[in-house]
């Protein structure tokens, strides 16, 4: 009995010493290749990521690392420039477009697939009608297209309603190999930079056949023509990848940096102890509530983003469709102080929809210069509104549902927000819910709540991103608003877009209307990023549509 | 025994039918889809996207599926990772996940046997109430302070430890001894009393009589006695620990299944919830029936199988 | 030491009486279970002191929102992120309670001097300028709740599902432990959302949830250790002289599982209070401004570097409450146990 007992215990101890060696064998050349770090030229870099990559084809991808990696490896007709600018990258020269300004021809230069194949006219034309095709399932593809590129609109149309549809028709035609022609919808101001999103990029038509359904499944089964190339990507639930320099880009000899190591760090205190204990050159976005403990570091480095936020009210609402109280409650909360001690990371107060530092009018000023402040914090105007309010629906107290943000720092935000609105505005009870983020979704897009915090980021840089988010058919309007004249002042702006001094001045009167005149949605404020990077790394350019970061122009120095 | 075990198979069989049956619909009264997080959709998009996925049948239909599916052993595709199959993410994710929470409770067990019996035998003095004091300390302070607390120092100020990322042994200890905190708490917590319960019994005062230490009469005759509610509680706490832990995997950049169970819930990832709930109750259920085992193993007089009377 | 002193007189030695009836007469006062155990109990000083903080910190979480002069959601953002500051221990040095803080350069200031502020805050500010001694004191109120809903749905539920099923046995047995298996295998998360679908997020739904699933484990261990002891001559005895099943099970089987009994209590408590944490950590829990000990532990820690106090104090009262609870458990435990009977 007693050797028994003794003996499967020594068994068991043999078993787990052989299992853990087992796993944790394999991986030890990995760690040498620290030691590397010593030589301090090395033009290797290592990032870290709060996410893995869900998926890197192309028309599918919806994610900020998804992007980041695939404007690193990939490129379409334009790319945007260290300001931000859409400059021409597989375009020859300025392309030609037609009287009516909605066809351009494109002439593309020579350039080639790792895998050393040509980019041709029929790569963009694959990868398009791909995007739109309701087989594919993607999110950006409709969201992209649809309203902008000709065509696309009538194939989701048409799939939603069981009918057949030709890809065809979609507005993109290869007229030869190296010429390519694509119609709009109408005449489309930004259309350079919608060029240089992911989404329109070019997808090797060989290729993707070839690999079918595993195509972008892993590093192997893709192939770029950007700046990078994969060296190794275990698929979407992989945790570390790799880009490495890709000889044959085209501009292949003003890249310096040799090779960038993703790894996947979801906590944010972890995020900072990696890159305190040398484990990464460069964190992820900081949690607001970590920036403090690095104010007037060197290391950190803060971006003013052009994503805005703001409370959503229903008009479902009876109480909240009144102008009134609409304006009492977008003026009750002290944002001011919101921006600079909830947040406290660098971002501001917003008394706009359209972001600060965002476009520019064609006389060379900021779009913002203009309306200036459209909703200011003043307590005594909420309350004077708010009672007003109050007496025209005959109420002499309210109790408003409010659903809170998705943020990092959310819970603090909407606490202070909620308890300014109920300190500022007598008798106004306002119940703070927070559910799961799928929830939170689903409750918008039903228009299932009465306040909702949410925001919006900008796919391309033109205030229209914003000023189409209000028409009354807005899929993401999600809070009923509807207004006759603000659909007819964008409306206007279409139709004026070959005339950029009225395109502008139009979206700004109807950026006026919605927020001074309707108080259509309560701006809070308009978010700064911050990321920890490493001295020695030079060169990080933050991108204010699309992909967060380009790391293209990186260097790393002595 | 083997007709038991049989017929506890079948069971099994049926336990994790109803299981899955249950979680599926009660998954199901959850609104919004797994493309909720796609906040970019518009309606008909997303009409698109039910059907492309077969989202938009009855309950009853995407049941039956899924149940035929589950025979043909196709766990489904994951939503959130582009296709994957859920079968190749479980078999990714759940090896780290197996290594530290074997590891924990393993070496969690052990400490807590010792801090346990001796508690026991020295009771009610300095000794014992420290031993109470450190377990119960490892379970007051939450794992995640414990954690974080540990990479800070001895990871990045100390730089004994790696900080992060999973890369061989060395990269499991600290995780390993956040994880064990719970173990050890728990096994010193029922050693210390169930071994006082059978330090008083008759068997262990003829065994001292005959002139045996009290250290060798508490690991001879008293750990046997004592292993019943130690094992009852740490099968299933084996099993949660082994599918992982949210908090543990996410400072420690761990590629394990606990945080992917987090995640797939609140962005309703169905084939990945019914994948992971799947493989939990069938390592669940497995260590309940060996924990039954094993209770008559130790204690000869437990019978289990009923009727035999 | 004289040899004179080992002297007795025989006049000390008196015969005793012998009478056969006093033989049987008991010498100690006739105790029941109960007085036996309280008597018991007195002795064990840890547990005494523990039972005096215990009541300390029930009063202080009832009487702590009274006398700090602040709200649970009174904000001030004038105020933020103060450290503690206490009238008297102030000025030792050594106590954390001075009001200043280390700036990461390593320079001590005086927060409060630099904000202009003469009020004493006892455990600091948070970030929204909130007193955090009434929030911890809040806090406790609502961790404790949780504490003891937790422990009382597992003796309701578990103990009695526990015992029924390892006492009885067989068909029936199985039946029950193939439910607990069923409630076990349902990942917890899904009823908490089902939940405050239902019910709204908050204190109810956490409690339903609780309800649910939070008995098993100690369903579970009474089985066993009922398993174990059914098989003790003492029952069997007790069948024998025809005693009902209910009998033999309140009066014999559980005085013997009090000890496994009130230390898986001792883990399903901050089980709860975490569980109800981690809820609000992927943004499931009570609904602010209401703040648990565990979430308040949740907040600090974020901020830790920086304002460690936020996170400490917390932190602090939640160990204390834990150590006190099973000082008073190993108490009880020892004071029930009817082998240790003096």
């Amino acid at each position: 009995m007693k050797k028994s007992k003794y003996s499967l215990l020594l068994t068991l101890v043999l078993v787990l010493s052989v299992f853990l060696a087992a796993c944790s064998g394999g991986n030890n050349t990995d760690k040498k290749s620290d030691g590397a770090k010593t030589s301090n030229a090395a033009q290797e870099i290592k990032i870290l990521s709060k996410s893995e990559i869900p998926t890197l084809d192309s028309v599918k991808t919806t994610d900020e690392i998804g992007f980041n990696v695939l404007n690193s490896i990939n490129e379409g007709l334009y790319t945007q420039d260290k300001d931000g600018s859409s400059v021409p990258a597989l375009v020859d020269g300025e392309p030609e477009v037609s009287e009516d300004g909605k066809t351009v021809t494109f002439k593309l230069i020579d350039a080639k697939w790792s895998n050393g194949d040509p980019v041709t006219a029929q790569d963009f034309v694959f990868a398009w009608q791909r995007a739109i095709d309701p087989a594919t399932a993607s999110e950006y593809g409709p969201y992209m297209m649809n309203g902008k590129i000709a065509g696309a609109q009538e194939i989701t149309d048409a799939a939603v309603a069981k009918k057949d549809f030709d890809l065809n028709t979609l507005g993109i035609k290869a007229i030869d190999e190296k010429t390519l022609e694509v119609k709009f919808e109408k005449v489309l101001p930004y259309w350079k930079d919608l060029m240089a999103f992911p989404t329109f990029y070019p997808q090797n038509e060989k290729f993707v056949k070839e690999k079918g359904n595993a195509y972008a499944s892993n590093a192997e089964n893709l192939i770029s023509n950007g700046a990078f190339k994969l060296a190794a990507w275990k698929g979407p639930t992989a945790m570390e990848w790799t880009l490495e320099k890709n000889d044959t880009y085209r501009d292949a000899d003003a890249i310096t940096l040799k090779k960038i190591t993703f790894n996947v760090v979801k906590d944010n205190n972890a995020q900072v102890n990696a890159f305190e204990g040398g484990e990464a050159d460069i964190t992820d976005i900081l949690s607001s509530d970590l920036v403090p403990q690095y104010q007037g570091d060197e290391r950190m480095v803060s971006a003013l983003q052009p994503s805005v936020y703001w409370i959503k009210m229903n008009y479902k609402n009876k109480a909240l469709a009144n102008v009134n109280i609409r304006e009492a409650l977008a003026k009750a909360f002290n944002k001011e102080d919101l921006a600079a001690s909830i947040l406290n990371n660098g971002s501001i107060a917003a008394n706009y929809f359209v972001p600060d530092k965002f476009v520019t009018t064609p006389d060379g000023k900021d779009f913002r210069e203009k309306n200036g402040d459209l909703i200011v914090f003043n307590a005594d105007e909420a309350k004077a509104a708010w009672e007003k309010g109050l007496a025209e629906l005959g109420l002499d107290k309210l109790e408003l549902s409010y659903l809170g943000g998705d943020t990092d720092s959310a819970k603090k935000q909407d606490e202070y927000i909620v308890n300014q609105l109920e300190t500022n505005l007598p008798g106004l009870k306002v119940n703070l819910e927070s559910v799961p983020f799928a929830i939170r979704l689903d409750r918008a897009k039903a228009g299932n709540y009465d306040l909702l915090h949410s925001g919006w980021g900008p796919d391309y840089p033109d205030a229209m991103t914003f000023a189409d988010l209000w028409l009354t058919d807005s899929p993401n309007n999600e809070m009923s608003y509807s207004s006759a004249k603000y659909d007819g002042l964008i409306k206007k702006a279409e139709e004026a877009a070959a005339n950029p001094e009225e395109y502008v001045a139009t979206l700004q009167e109807a950026e006026r209307v919605f927020l001074a005149e309707d108080y259509g949605v309560a701006p809070t404020y308009q978010r700064a990023d911050n990321i920890l990077i490493s001295p020695k790394v030079k060169g990080l350019v933050a991108l204010p549509f699309g992909p967060n970061y380009s790391y293209k122009w990186i260097t790393v120095e002595e | 025994m083997a007709r038991y075990i049989i017929k506890r198979f079948i069971y099994m069989l049926i336990t994790l039918f109803v299981i899955a049956s249950l979680t599926f619909f009660l998954m199901k009264l959850i609104p919004g889809t797994p493309f909720s997080t796609a906040g970019k959709l518009s309606p008909e998009q997303l009409q698109i996207m039910k059907e492309n996925y077969g989202l938009d049948q009855p309950v009853a239909v995407q049941y039956a599926q899924y149940i035929v599916g589950l025979l043909k052993g196709d766990l489904g595709i994951s939503f959130q990772f582009n296709n994957v199959p859920v079968t190749q993410l479980l078999l990714e994710r759940i090896q780290p996940s197996l290594v530290l929470g074997f590891q924990a409770i393993f070496f969690g067990t052990i400490i807590g046997i010792v801090l346990g019996v001796i508690s026991a035998l020295k009771q009610n003095t300095w000794i014992d109430y420290s031993s109470t004091f450190i377990a119960v300390l490892g379970k007051s302070i939450p794992n995640f302070v414990f954690a974080g607390v540990m990479q800070y120092y001895i990871g990045v100020k100390l730089g004994w430890l790696p900080v992060l990322f999973w890369k061989g042994w060395d990269y499991t200890i600290m995780p390993t001894i956040a994880l064990a905190m719970f173990p050890i708490a728990i096994t010193a917590r029922f050693m210390r009393t169930e071994m006082i319960d059978v330090l008083g019994s008759d068997y262990i005062t003829l065994a001292k009589a005959k002139g045996a230490s009290s250290f060798e009469v508490a690991f001879k005759h008293g750990l046997r006695n004592a292993l019943i509610p130690v094992i009852t509680v740490l099968g299933p706490l084996t099993v949660s620990l082994m599918t992982g832990s949210l908090v543990i995997e996410q400072i420690f950049a761990i590629p394990g299944i606990g945080e992917q169970f987090v995640k797939a819930i609140t962005v309703n990832d169905y084939s990945v919830i019914m994948g992971t709930t799947l493989l939990f109750s069938f390592m669940f259920v497995v260590i309940i029936l060996i924990v039954d085992i094993l209770y008559g193993v130790i204690d000869p007089r437990i019978r289990l199988s009923g009727g035999k009377k | 030491m004289a040899k004179e002193d080992m002297k007795i007189s025989k006049d000390k030695f008196a015969p005793a009486i012998l009478d056969a009836s006093l033989g049987e007469a008991i010498g100690k006062p006739s105790l029941n279970f109960w007085q036996d155990s309280w008597l018991r109990i007195r002795k064990n000083k840890a547990a005494l002191v523990s039972i005096i903080v215990m009541l300390l910190v029930i009063i202080l979480a009832f009487v702590g929102p009274l006398i700090s002069g602040h709200g649970t959601n009174e904000q001030d953002l004038k105020r933020t992120n103060l450290p503690a500051k206490i009238p008297v221990l102030e000025s030792v040095s050594w106590l954390p309670f001075d009001g200043t803080m280390v700036r990461n350069d390593g320079t001590v200031v005086d927060v409060y001097e630099q904000k202009n502020i003469d009020e004493y805050f006892w455990f600091g500010t948070d970030s929204l300028g909130r007193d955090l001694f009434t929030r911890v004191a809040k806090g406790i109120q609502i961790s404790l709740y949780i504490a003891f809903l937790a422990a009382l749905l597992d003796m309701l539920i578990g103990v009695t599902y526990g015992a029924i099923a390892g006492y009885f046995g067989g068909r029936l047995d199985s039946m029950m432990q193939r439910v607990i298996e069923v409630i076990s295998g349902i990942p917890n998360l899904v009823v908490v959302i089902l939940m405050i679908l239902v019910f709204k997020p908050g204190i109810m739904s956490i409690t339903i949830a609780l309800a649910i699933t939070g008995w098993t484990t100690m369903a579970r261990v009474v089985r066993a250790q009922v398993l174990k002891l059914k098989e003790q001559e003492y029952v069997l005895a007790s069948r024998t002289l025809g005693n009902s099943h209910s009998k033999i099970i309140f009066k014999h089987l559980l005085p013997n599982l009090a000890g496994v009994i009130i230390i898986n209590t001792m883990f399903t408590i901050p089980n709860a209070i975490f569980f109800e944490a981690f809820l609000s950590f992927i943004g499931l829990g009570l609904s602010s401004p209401l703040a648990s000990l565990g979430t308040l532990i949740d907040d600090g820690f974020k901020t830790l570097r920086l304002y460690p106090h936020l996170m400490i104090f917390p932190a602090v009262f939640i160990s204390i409450i834990m150590v006190c609870f099973n000082m008073i458990a190993d108490g009880i435990r020892d004071a029930l146990d009817p082998k240790m009977r003096d």
